[in-house]
């Protein structure tokens, strides 16, 4: 486990996201990456019934990068609180809709392309909510190091030479105050929880 | 009569029994479910006979019942078979017809006025006391008669025991029954002698009867001299009687296949166990006949591992050989010997050959008790699952892979977990330790013995693991232990060798030998350098250069050649020493002012007399001492003399 930065590239106008995925893909390979199989994660929200109290989002995420846990975290409003399962987590979730009813039409996923280059795991996302696009995600991990600080200008540089000049890359919210901690895979979920909140905002593509 | 003794009793495990196939597996019947099970119950209730009672206490004649009986005649024809609970509700509503017509009649009678009830005279049956007396004592004559002829047969026996001093039948089955598991199986008494309730999973029954011994045969047994007979007859089925082992041997590998085969087969068997099949205890019966369950189940396991192993070099099975290569050139034998102690010739379904001694084979009594060890701990492990167990989810998987969810393990650390070693790559590693080990061991030995000048000591460690295993080496000189002594640790693994020398340098080694060997004879000589040095130091002498890698000379085949130059205390003399490997160590010495310097015309100056002359090669092996460094000292100690 490395440390992991979520990226996301603006698709350019009148271009698709295949467009975009297969340019990326080239740009990669021609670096002298090997693609290794696929990657999705998904996404899905569960809303607190309105009987109990105010309301709370509860969001489950699945990580084909650890296909055997469940990650959720619990949106208060004020504070997120995140919980790492098994499997059995998502048959839990079933036995509690009276209290949590799903979003069905917020379930949305980044799939892809994963590919390895040395060090780097580079997996291109394309964000689809009811099979709708919704824009692209950059997921580049560095495995060799846990903590953010160690390796963030590494990364940037990275992410920087591949992606060009025309994307600001930035450090991930949520990481920016936890640089000197241990990374761990709970990070990444957070990540792709910002992004995906950002993407159901709006309508639409998301440019920026 | 005999003393108390605990008995346990345990409820069938097994469901009830559909069929048995003709290989004797039995097919056991899907548990009922809940409402399946209700259903069953409810159609055991007894309607009618309730019903029958209901219309007595009537006395009303209500011709209800007459319907009824018609109706129940009709229900089972047809009705029935369409839906379970169908005869249950036509009784349930047969019921309730006949309480509404009763209340009905009721308040018709209580009016008094269209009805009348007056109690009606029984009817008489005619009894004749005597016919019944005379038919009870007929019946309880006969029932008598049964019984006395019961005692009579218990006593007579029991008394002939007793006279005869007999064993008891009883007794003996209450002693088998504490350890092993029996069951009446209608008028047989049948036990298993299988590891299945131990965790086993092999499908072979292990099904044993338990009979009466003929009263002949434990009359004969009492008058011959020997332990007392048992009055108990264990009969086992013929493929598990006799003896069986699991035999292992490691051996060169040989051109043919054929013929290591062939030559393989040779296992000697021992004969059948002492004493012939009937006579036999059996207890000892038991647990041959267990024991060659095992080795069965054993070997049923080793085999089909080795067919679906994909090893570099194929592994094969033979008949009841496996072929396996450890190292190159060798081969690991797994054999199952089962001698059914039936026929001593050829002709036992096994087809072991209890040849002629062509050879007291090497079998390897370690490695197969390590297969034994490594199967009863699968067993173990089928049973014993790792605490905590979870309320939900399945069981069996292991704690690392419990956690692997909430710790959000990745795909590589499950797919690591997935991989579990098979009984034979483990017993291969054993076999493939064992021969490094022997073979670290031989080198080392033959070193020792090879070069006396600087001794070498190794260290086995005595605790180790069937597949790692730890030697020290210590290099010192005989006197000079104080001085110098070279240390280093070698790290027998299962294909490798890891050496750590003292200077904190890790080196893996393959499982060629040759290279173990080249370390340690660079070690020696790096010793000796050291050695000297060290030895120069307590003299007073003063080290003016030394290199462990010269780059003059000839090109060693192994490691480098190393040199020091070490300076008398008054600085007048000098000595040289040059260490190679292939040609040994050479001593060389230059003392100044040099005897043979003559003024020319280049060199006109006296002072340059005192730049030391050539230096002359020293005979070593002419000179006193009992080592290298004896000689050194002495000549460090003569030469520091003033001259």
């Amino acid at each position: 486990m490395g440390v992991t930065v979520l990226q996301q590239y603006p698709v350019p106008e009148n271009k698709t996201g295949t467009y975009v995925i297969e340019l990326l893909t080239k740009r990669i390979l021609a670096l002298g990456a090997s693609q290794q199989g696929q990657f999705l994660v998904d996404c899905e929200s569960y809303l607190s019934h309105p009987q109990m109290g105010t309301t709370k989002t509860v969001h489950i995420f699945h990580n084909s990068e650890q296909p055997a846990s469940v990650f959720s975290i619990l949106d208060t409003g004020s504070k997120n609180i995140h919980v790492i399962a098994d499997g059995l987590f998502d048959l839990l979730m079933m036995k509690l809709s009276q209290h949590y009813t799903s979003k069905k039409q917020t379930k949305i996923e980044s799939k892809g392309p994963r590919f390895e280059l040395g060090d780097f795991c580079i997996k291109l996302g394309s964000v689809t909510m009811n099979q709708s696009f919704k824009g692209i995600l950059v997921e580049v991990e560095y495995r060799p190091c846990v903590t953010p600080n160690a390796v963030w200008g590494l990364l940037r540089e990275f992410l920087q030479g591949f992606l060009g000049p025309s994307v600001m890359v930035q450090a991930p919210q949520h990481l920016v105050s936890r640089m000197n901690e241990i990374y761990t895979p709970i990070d990444t979920i957070y990540q792709y929880l910002e992004h995906f909140s950002a993407y159901r905002k709006i309508t639409g593509m998301r440019s920026a | 009569m005999a003393n108390s003794v605990n008995i346990s009793i345990e409820a069938p495990i097994e469901n009830q029994i559909q069929e048995i196939t003709y290989d004797g597996q039995e097919i056991y019947q899907a548990p009922l479910s809940m409402s399946e099970n209700l259903a069953r119950l409810a159609q055991k209730i007894d309607f009618s006979k309730t019903e029958d009672e209901f219309c007595n206490i009537k006395k009303e004649g209500e011709s209800s019942s007459d319907s009824k009986s018609e109706d129940e005649n009709k229900e089972p024809g047809y009705q029935s078979s369409l839906w379970p609970w169908d005869s249950v509700r036509n009784k349930l509503r047969n019921a309730l017809t006949e309480v509404s017509v009763l209340a009905d009649v009721l308040s018709i009678a209580k009016e008094k006025r269209y009805m009348v009830l007056d109690p009606v005279q029984p009817e008489q049956t005619e009894s004749r006391p005597m016919v019944q007396v005379y038919g009870r004592k007929k019946a309880l004559g006969a029932a008598a008669a049964v019984l006395l002829a019961g005692v009579e047969r218990l006593r007579a026996s029991e008394t002939m025991r007793m006279t005869r001093n007999m064993p008891d039948f009883h007794i003996d089955l209450l002693r088998l029954r504490q350890n092993w598991r029996l069951k009446k199986v209608s008028n047989t008494i049948v036990g298993d002698l299988s590891y299945r309730t131990a965790g086993s999973k092999f499908s072979q029954t292990g099904v044993f009867e338990v009979t009466k011994a003929p009263e002949e045969q434990i009359a004969q047994a009492m008058n011959a001299a020997g332990p007392v007979p048992s009055a108990l007859r264990v009969t086992v089925p013929p493929e598990l009687q006799g003896v069986a082992f699991i035999s292992v041997l490691c051996q060169k590998e040989q051109e043919d296949v054929v013929t290591a085969t062939l030559s393989s087969a040779a296992i000697n068997c021992p004969g059948t166990l002492p004493g012939d099949g009937a006579e036999l205890h059996w207890q000892q019966k038991l647990e041959a006949a267990q024991n060659v369950l095992f080795c069965k189940e054993l070997f049923a396991r080793l085999a089909a591992e080795a067919v679906q192993l994909d090893a570099s070099i194929p592994h094969m099975v033979v008949g009841n050989q496996i072929m396996a290569t450890v190292l190159p050139g060798i081969q690991l034998l797994i054999g199952l010997c089962h001698n059914n102690g039936q026929n001593t010739n050829n002709t036992n379904p096994e087809g072991v050959k209890p040849e002629s001694a062509t050879g007291k084979s090497d079998h390897d009594h370690v490695l197969e008790h390590s297969l034994h060890q490594l199967l009863r701990a699968v067993h173990h492990a089928n049973t014993h699952h790792p605490f905590p167990h979870p309320a939900t989810g399945p069981l069996g998987p292991s704690k690392r892979r419990c956690l692997a969810g909430p710790m959000a393990a990745d795909r590589y650390e499950l797919l690591d977990m997935s991989k579990e070693q098979s009984l034979l790559e483990q017993i291969i590693q054993q076999a493939q330790h064992f021969f490094m080990r022997r073979r670290s061991e031989y080198v080392l030995d033959t070193i020792a013995k090879e070069v006396k000048d600087p001794l070498i000591v190794s260290h086995w460690n005595a605790l180790n693991s069937p597949t790692q295993s730890c030697v020290k080496i210590n290099i010192m000189a005989y006197g000079y232990d104080a001085v110098c002594r070279t240390s280093l640790v070698v790290h027998v693994g299962e294909k490798t060798l890891k050496c750590i020398c003292r200077d904190g340098k890790v080196r893996h080694l393959s499982y060629e030998l040759q290279e173990l060997r080249d370390l340690i004879y660079c070690q020696i000589y790096q010793h000796q350098m050291t050695a000297v040095q060290a030895v120069g130091r307590c003299m007073g002498w003063q080290l003016l250069a030394s290199s462990s890698h010269l780059g003059s000379g000839p090109v060693e085949p192994l490691g480098n050649a190393s040199s020091c130059l070490l300076a008398s205390p008054n600085g007048d003399r000098m000595l040289a020493i040059r260490c190679e490997p292939s040609v040994g160590i050479q001593v060389y010495i230059a003392q100044s002012p040099r005897k043979d310097f003559f003024t020319s015309e280049l060199v006109q100056d006296k002072k340059w007399e005192h730049l030391g002359g050539a230096f002359k090669e020293i005979k070593l092996e002419k000179m006193e001492g009992k080592n290298f460094l004896n000689k050194m000292e002495l000549l460090m100690a003569c030469l520091s003399s003033p001259s």
